[in-house]
């Protein structure tokens, strides 16, 4: 595979993270075959501050059908969301 | 006719409707049916609360409102009828902001079962609310974090 090829990532913002973008939703450059964490990591970077560095540590990513796992490769045909800790009702 | 899926969610941007949480619900051979009606309280955590904001990845949540009573008919039995509603939204105090409804043959089944569907949403559901204050100053509640990383 091809780890030098860099392609476009797309992560929808939810809750605290909204404040973050407007529209909110950043893009990061993956290699191809990146797992969750290194796009834990290249998210980080593109976030402006260290209190939302601190709410990453405690979210997850997720396509419209699950929750990914550290180290599932990056879906990069999706659209993905970073999910902040939950609170319904 | 009543709907005969085996359960019913929804998120929408319209008030709850709790009668229809309940028909949703209905089946002749069932002889408990239970509610539960979530609203947005006046004070929490000693702050003066005007109203809640709620955020949800829609997707992914209908996907585990429907895991969640999956698992809810594996433990208490497959002719279980649930409904699993949310709100999306702004909403005023005293608005419903969540509805969740379990039928069975049996009240222990329905009162176990509508429990269920409260607590696993509250823990999994990609759902956040923003409180807004009636001093002005808006905060994001904390939450259940969903990742497993280190």
């Amino acid at each position: 595979m091809d780890t030098t090829t860099l392609q476009a990532v797309t992560v929808r913002l939810f809750g605290a993270f909204r404040q973050y973008a407007d529209p909110p939703r950043l893009q990061v450059s993956l290699p191809a075959g990146a797992t969750v964490a290194q796009l834990r990591s290249a998210f980080a970077e593109a976030l402006p501050d260290d209190n939302a560095r601190v709410l990453l540590k405690a979210s997850a990513f997720a396509t419209d059908e699950a929750v990914l796992e550290e180290d599932d490769p990056v879906p990069v045909e999706d659209v993905l969301s970073v999910l902040p800790p939950v609170c319904g009702g | 006719m009543p709907d005969m899926k085996p359960h019913f969610v929804a998120i929408t941007d319209a008030p709850l409707d709790s009668a229809a949480a309940l028909a949703h619900c209905d089946a002749p051979g069932h002889g408990a049916m239970d509610l539960f009606i979530g609203r947005v309280r006046d004070i929490n955590q000693g702050r003066q609360v005007r109203a809640v904001s709620y955020d949800i990845q829609t997707a992914l949540c209908r996907g585990i409102f429907t895991e969640i009573c999956d698992e809810a008919r594996t433990h208490w039995g497959e002719e279980l009828r649930l409904t699993l509603m949310h709100r999306h939204g702004r909403l005023a105090v005293g608005e419903a902001s969540v509805v969740a409804a379990a039928s069975a043959r049996h009240r222990d089944e329905a009162f176990k079962a509508c429990r269920y569907l409260v607590e696993e949403m509250k823990h999994r559901a990609p759902i956040w609310k923003q409180e807004h204050y009636v001093d002005g100053d808006s905060e994001w509640v904390q939450g259940h974090a969903l990742c497993q990383h280190g």
